[in-house]
């Protein structure tokens, strides 16, 4: 085995143990923190494939942005450091079949394809590339989808803005 | 001549020459490793002995004089106080992430100095995305404290870990603005094409006036996103008795000092390269000659000569202003410098497409 | 709304503004170590140099004929407000056969006194004062304890 499967295989059991320890602790931050180990697992396998763009997107968005909302908002819900109640057998049944439903689909799909390894790069991930198709109106460009995103997120932030504002206005 | 460069690379040809790849690889990552611990160890001393030196200057004192001449020894002393000291631990935290929570935060500190340009040619991960990288990289660190200040199981720390929350968040918007700034103007992520885009003069030379003020709007935002006084809400002192690290003690709480420090190092490193030209010497458009001058000082004098002048500043601003009160503090991030550093990355974007700039 | 947007620009000039100035100061005492006025104490014991109203411990003081001031009228005993001063008088005859009030002790309980100087300021005479010695460290807690007129002093002529 090369260097480069152990380092894969590693990554894929952090990923998978910590999502296991995410849904099975009874201590919601601590659930937290493994989702977020999770999150950057993945992110790290990501780097593992050279995509560094991606990663780093990954982990700017599901890190420092979903899980620290998910912890702020334990923070302020009541009692929630307390262990929650364990799980009754007749909720963990039906939890178990989808998840072997689910793993013998996932199963089932990667049996029935064979997935052929390509000996070129297949795709360039440059930060260039990335921004060039971000805003090409031609094939396989980006614009609309874009600009419909950074329009919206325009609009939270000015929002944010007036709202801070009109506060300041009231208080005069 | 020599120089980080040639050092390093002269390295990777013996250890090429003497063995095949991967053990090379192994050896230069553990050498890596250990040069960064090193470095961090360092920073540490000196920072915290320069801070108290700044602090007693501009507060009309001496400052440690007793350990050593000017009493140079004495971060060293305290260093092996905290080594020496129990390790101690509350009885109903969460044990295992009280312990793990000064790790993330050092360790995060450790990822964010991978792609730092030192000197000419020596660096440790040549990234693509760079300034990207460091941002979202830095975001981690936040998980740190609030990690800590859970775990306690005290309510200083729990507020200190949401109020640092908060404005970490918050301040990470117009920091990104200010980075977006420079990378708007050089049309890279990459720290390295950041620095040769300067070879004739540094961005805030050649950006004109806002240039100067996503600067500002730079410091004050890493200023917030270190923790530091006057941003100091998530430990403030005097009214949550240390907010997230209450609770810590001996070589866990040196933890995290000591990534306060490396963070104000890094972020600084990051301004000096941003907007000082990092390694790159005090260069004026085409004059050759006296470009030719200043590149006789060797590039890793110059980064860490405007490192340190940037952490100077920083520590200026600690020891002259008063803290804010948390909802000041988000009135500042959301009412003036938000709003500012976006208009202020439209007019850069406009100097960048017309060329304005020199 | 312009006068929104004036009123927003002046605000942050303002406030950029007094940051400088407050840099400006203490980039001042940065750059000039000179001010620095901490005392490096026992290395520069003999040219220690305390300010004025720094507060030691209380002395009487005493002329070349060692004569003092105090007439005993105690004023400063009801003005201590942790009895740290007690005044022991005695009844002298004078040369016209009269009996006159003067003191035979003035205790003083250095370790009880908090040198708020409000015996001075009692004094009606200005019989004592402040001295500026600090080193007041013994190994018997009696030594704290002072008698200030010195033996065999006695009240300057023309004091009442």
């Amino acid at each position: 085995m090369e260097i480069r499967e152990i380092i894969f295989y590693i990554i894929a059991a952090f990923v998978l143990g910590s999502g296991i320890m995410a849904v099975s602790t009874r201590k919601i931050f601590r659930s937290a923190i493994w989702l977020l180990s999770t999150l950057i697992g993945i992110a790290a396998l990501y780097f593992w494939m050279d995509l560094e763009f991606i990663a780093a997107v990954q982990i700017v968005v599901y890190v420092g942005g979903i899980v620290v909302l998910i912890i702020f908002s334990i923070f302020l819900t009541h009692k929630s450091g307390d262990e929650m109640p364990k799980i009754a057998i007749k909720r963990k049944l039906p939890a178990a079949f989808a998840v072997l439903f689910a793993f013998a689909f996932t199963a089932n799909l990667l049996l029935h394809n064979s997935f052929a390894l390509s000996a070129t790069k297949s795709f360039d991930l440059s930060v260039d590339r990335i921004g060039t198709l971000m805003l090409t109106t031609g094939d396989g460009g980006y614009i609309l989808p874009f600009e419909a995103v950074s329009m919206l997120l325009l609009a939270a932030m000015v929002g944010c803005i007036v709202i801070a504002m009109k506060i300041k206005k009231e208080e005069q | 001549m020599l120089s980080f460069e040639n050092i390093s690379h002269g390295l990777h040809n013996w250890l090429s020459a003497i063995m095949s790849e991967t053990p090379v690889v192994l050896i230069e990552l553990t050498l890596v490793a250990l040069a960064a611990i090193t470095l961090f160890a360092a920073l540490g001393l000196i920072l915290v002995y320069m801070e108290r030196k700044v602090a007693a200057v501009i507060q009309i004192r001496k400052g440690p004089n007793r350990v050593g001449p000017m009493g140079i020894f004495q971060t060293a002393a305290d260093t092996l106080k905290l080594v020496m000291k129990e390790n101690f631990m509350p009885d109903s935290v969460d044990k295992f992430l009280y312990k793990l929570a000064p790790f993330v935060v050092m360790i995060t500190a450790m990822l964010i100095l991978a792609p730092m340009p030192f000197a000419q040619g020596f660096q440790i991960w040549n990234i693509n995305i760079g300034v990207f990288y460091v941002t979202a990289i830095s975001s981690i660190s936040v998980i740190g404290v609030l990690m800590a200040g859970w775990a306690s199981n005290n309510k200083y720390s729990l507020l200190g870990a949401m109020r640092s929350g908060a404005q970490i968040v918050s301040y990470e918007l117009s920091a990104g603005f200010a980075i977006l700034s420079i990378v708007a103007l050089t049309g890279s992520l990459n720290l390295n094409d950041i620095i040769l885009s300067q070879q004739d003069g540094w961005w805030i030379f050649k950006g004109h006036i806002p240039v100067w003020i996503a600067f500002v709007i730079f410091m004050i935002a890493v200023t917030a996103e270190t923790n530091r006084a006057p941003f100091d809400m998530a430990e403030a002192e005097s009214e949550l008795t240390g907010g997230f690290h209450t609770e810590y003690g001996g070589m866990r709480f040196a933890l995290f000092f000591l990534a306060e420090y490396i963070n104000i190092f890094i972020v600084c490193g990051i301004g000096a390269t941003l907007f000082f030209g990092g390694w790159m010497p005090f260069h004026i458009g085409h004059w050759e000659g006296f470009n030719h001058v200043m590149d006789y000082i060797p590039s890793s004098i110059w980064f860490f000569g405007k490192t340190f002048f940037l952490i100077f500043v920083i520590m200026w601003f600690r020891w002259t202003f008063p803290r804010l009160r948390i909802d000041q503090l988000l009135n500042l991030e959301w009412k003036y410098l938000l709003p500012i550093s976006l208009f202020n990355l439209l007019l850069i974007t406009v100097i960048a497409i017309k060329g304005w700039h020199f | 709304m312009i006068r929104f947007l004036k009123n927003y620009f002046t605000e942050v000039f303002q406030a950029v503004k007094s940051l400088f100035l407050g840099m400006k100061l203490t980039g001042y005492y940065f750059t000039h170590p000179k001010e620095i006025i901490t005392q490096e104490y026992p290395e520069n014991r003999l040219t220690l140099n305390l300010s004025e109203r720094f507060r030691g411990e209380v002395v009487m003081t005493h002329d070349e004929q060692n004569e003092h001031a105090c007439t005993g009228c105690s004023a400063c005993e009801l003005a201590c407000p942790n009895g740290t001063i007690k005044i022991i008088n005695k009844f002298e005859i004078n040369a016209e056969g009269k009996k006159k009030k003067a003191i035979d002790a003035f205790v003083y309980h250095l370790e009880l006194c908090t040198m708020c100087n409000l015996c001075i300021q009692a004094c009606p005479t200005d019989a004592i004062k402040m001295a500026q010695t600090f080193e007041h460290s013994v190994f018997n807690r009696n030594m704290l304890t002072k008698q200030l007129n010195l033996a065999g002093s006695k009240l300057r002529e023309g004091v009442e």
